[in-house]
């Protein structure tokens, strides 16, 4: 039973947090000099940071710049990678010789280094923030819809449908997409963990949210400094992204079990 | 290969090996934040070639700890008011190319460095010079355009030998100085070895520009010094190290809050005497500086001889409300002003505190860190409203004709909050004329006077030197401006031990 419940409490938790983070940013940007680099204990549960900010509010905050971003690029990729790829599998022809080879291009980078130099030329922020990660993030939904449009279109209901002169964006959407929607889930939910991780790793670098606003990878990137005399401002954040991209793994594999209709047959 | 040749490989290798490692462990290693960029000493703008090049040549000139030029090379003697005659002491050394340092040497470098065409950054504090001439092999004269007493605190350039100059030597790469120390090799950017003439002693100087990388360096005996450019905590943690040991000192190098006076909102004084009462500078150094920085009143610590004691801008955030308050302002219609700083991270730190100081006053604060080249370029600009940054390595009050007189905006000057003041351009004016140190003394008080009513600048502390060393050396000694100097006195514990164990053998 933990095998749901664990990712689930977890993502849960992580949802709350992000939706009642606005209720403790006062006190995660409040300056207390008297309780620099205080370690965990009675005053704080996960102790105070450099400039004695309490650090569980901190990563309270942090969630909704966890959240927003790895919900807001995966839905804009999805969106896009989904639309880009079922144009591609059905249509096929010279618009989808055109279309993979973009998708190539876009391959072809490692992912996370064009999304820093994307960041790096649009300036920080987290609409940006958004947009950069989103711009390589739609790929993997447009080759695995067209992968499976390829195989589906060949199916006799969709067949039958062309043979009735269904109209094609009615074939796309009640023919096709249904039949996509478990495999995309499934990448989503990856997409996400990954996604946590990227909004993380440019934060921690300087291309996300700005100070004083808090994030799980420029919590890290603070505490970097301080990680021989105060490791808990890089452990604390450094749990919170584990947890919450290991549920998230966890929950993908599940559904993937779940939806997979082959291996219940 | 037959067995004998197999073990006389092995044994070969292993006396290599051995020999390498012994070598290695003589050798004392110092960390560096920043590499050196530029050891030719005509054209090193950065902290660091500087400090580098302090030890690979020498000067005529330099200071006693109350910042009074004493003599370095030479001697001199003041024939005039506009004629002065240096004399080279037994102090002057040896080129690396084996010369003897020279009234020549002398006159080349400084007329090298005056001559418009080399485009020197040092060329403006010689303007002064009207002429040199050779008197013989010991003696130079110095003709002035007017009289100045503070004349010898100028004559800080690193002497270089006249033959390579007149040969267009690459002094950047390969300095020929006649310094305590000679560069041996420069194998890459952040990594310089030095040989103390002395003794030999060999010296690498790495670049380590993680402050944690470089603690651990040092904890590990990768390197066996450093100093400043540490976070206050990573100094305490230091500390705490029974193998370490940590040393202190009062700095004088300045950081101050400067305002733009063009600017419409920071160009109010009521303004700017509120933000200096809502800053806790006590505070501020107490907790996130850990005590090792001294509160600021003028740009001179209390040690200089020019430094003049000035009641402190207190902090009292009533009296800041106060001032915003007969200004119209209050909590529901806030002061908003943007605050530059570098992206330095303990520069932004503390940027952070004095944000939320300034809040609690009612002063709501767009803190903009940049990169040292936009943030630098804006400043000089006149394109900020306030800003923090620091001086460093203020030797002579003549830098406050530099920052605050009116026909000194950049890129002529560093009057970049455009400060315009007929008070304090009079002073100056009178403090360049006279030529009795005690009476230009008495000048550049009433200038840090009436500075202080006018707050251009808000004073907030001196940092203080820091230096940790590791178990294998001695002796090292910290520079209040953070030079290097110390090196010529360090010495290696375990040479000491190895020359012991030696002579209990040949015993």
């Amino acid at each position: 039973m933990i095998r749901y419940w664990f990712p689930l409490g977890v993502l849960a938790l992580w949802a709350v947090a992000a939706i009642t983070g606005g209720w403790v940013v006062d006190s995660a940007n409040q300056i207390d000099l008297q309780r620099i680099l205080m370690r965990p204990g009675d005053l704080g549960l996960m102790g105070y940071d450099d400039l004695g900010r309490p650090i569980l509010q901190r990563i309270w905050v942090g969630a909704q710049v966890s959240l927003l971003v790895s919900f807001g690029v995966v839905s804009l990729s999805l969106l896009i990678g989904t639309a880009v790829g079922l144009c591609a599998g059905y249509q096929g022809g010279w618009l989808d010789l055109i279309l993979v080879r973009i998708m190539d291009v876009f391959l072809a980078f490692p992912g996370i280094l064009l999304a820093i130099a994307l960041a790096g030329v649009m300036g920080p922020g987290v609409d940006n923030l958004i947009i950069a990660l989103s711009a390589v993030g739609w790929v993997g939904f447009a080759r695995l819809t067209r992968g499976q449009v390829l195989s589906l279109k060949q199916r006799d209901h969709v067949t039958a449908a062309v043979a009735l002169g269904t109209p094609r964006h009615l074939i796309l959407l009640r023919h096709l997409l249904p039949l996509l929607s478990a495999p995309l889930i499934v990448e989503a939910t990856f997409g996400m963990a990954g996604m946590v991780i990227a909004e993380a790793g440019l934060s921690f670098l300087g291309l996300g949210i700005q100070p004083p606003d808090a994030s799980w990878g420029s919590l890290i990137r603070d505490g970097a400094s301080y990680m021989l005399m105060a490791p808990h401002m890089v452990l604390a954040p450094g749990v919170a992204i584990m947890l919450v991209v290991l549920s998230l793994n966890m929950l993908g594999d599940r559904l993937r079990d779940r939806l997979d209709h082959r291996s219940h047959s | 290969m037959p067995r004998g040749g197999l073990l006389t490989a092995l044994l070969l290798s292993c006396l290599l090996i051995g020999g390498c490692q012994e070598q290695e462990t003589e050798v004392i290693r110092m960390g560096l934040a920043n590499a050196p960029l530029n050891l030719d000493p005509r054209f090193a703008t950065d902290a660091t070639s500087e400090r580098v090049n302090r030890l690979l040549y020498q000067r005529l000139v330099e200071f006693d700890p109350n910042s009074m030029p004493k003599p370095g090379i030479a001697n001199w003697q003041a024939i005039t008011p506009v004629h002065y005659r240096f004399t080279l002491n037994d102090q002057a050394g040896v080129f690396g190319n084996g010369e003897k340092l020279n009234a020549r040497d002398v006159v080349t470098t400084y007329r090298q460095v005056l001559d418009p065409a080399l485009g020197s950054p040092k060329q403006a504090s010689l303007e002064l010079i009207a002429s040199m001439e050779v008197i013989d092999e010991q003696r130079v004269d110095f003709h002035l355009k007017r009289p100045d007493p503070l004349f010898p605190a100028y004559l800080t350039l690193d002497i270089l030998p006249a033959e390579q100059i007149e040969r267009a030597h690459d002094f950047a790469r390969e300095p020929v100085g006649s310094g305590a120390f000679d560069l041996i090799a420069w194998p890459q950017t952040g990594e310089l070895h030095l040989q103390r003439r002395s003794d030999g002693q060999v010296f690498q100087l790495i670049a380590v520009n993680n402050p944690t990388v470089r603690a651990l360096k040092l904890l590990r005996n990768e390197i066996d010094l450093l100093q400043n450019d540490l976070s206050p905590e990573l100094i305490g943690y230091l500390r705490r190290q029974p193998a370490l040991r940590v040393e202190q000192q009062p700095g004088s190098n300045y950081s101050y809050i400067g305002f733009n006076l063009q600017d419409p909102l920071t160009g109010e004084l009521e303004v700017r005497q509120a933000i200096a009462h809502a800053i806790d500078r006590q505070a501020i150094i107490r907790w996130v500086m850990q005590g090792a920085a001294r509160q600021a009143e003028s740009l001179f610590p209390p040690e200089h001889w020019a430094s003049y004691q000035l009641t402190s801008h207190e902090y009292n955030p009533e009296k800041a409300r106060k001032l915003l308050a007969e200004l119209g302002y209050s909590d529901s219609k806030p002061l908003r002003l943007t605050y530059k700083t570098s992206s330095d991270p303990f520069r932004i730190r503390l940027a952070t505190v004095i944000q939320s100081q300034l809040k609690a006053v009612g002063i709501e604060i767009d803190l903009r860190s940049y990169d040292w080249g936009t943030f630098f370029g804006d400043i000089k600009q006149g394109n900020f409203q306030l800003y923090s940054l620091s001086w460093v390595g203020i030797r002579t009050p003549d830098i406050y004709r530099d920052i605050f007189a009116s026909d000194a905006l950049p890129p002529s000057g560093a009057n970049r909050g455009r400060y315009v003041s007929n008070t304090v351009d009079q002073l100056l004016n009178r403090a360049e004329q006279t030529d009795k140190l005690s009476t230009q003394a008495e000048l550049y008080h009433q200038i840090a006077a009436e500075l202080h009513r006018d707050l251009p600048y808000i004073p907030l502390w001196y940092e203080d030197q820091l230096s940790a060393q590791g178990s294998r050396i001695s002796g090292y000694q910290l520079m209040s401006d953070g030079n290097y100097d110390g090196l010529a006195e360090v010495k290696l514990k375990r040479a000491l031990d190895g020359d012991h164990v030696q002579s209990t053998t040949a015993n």
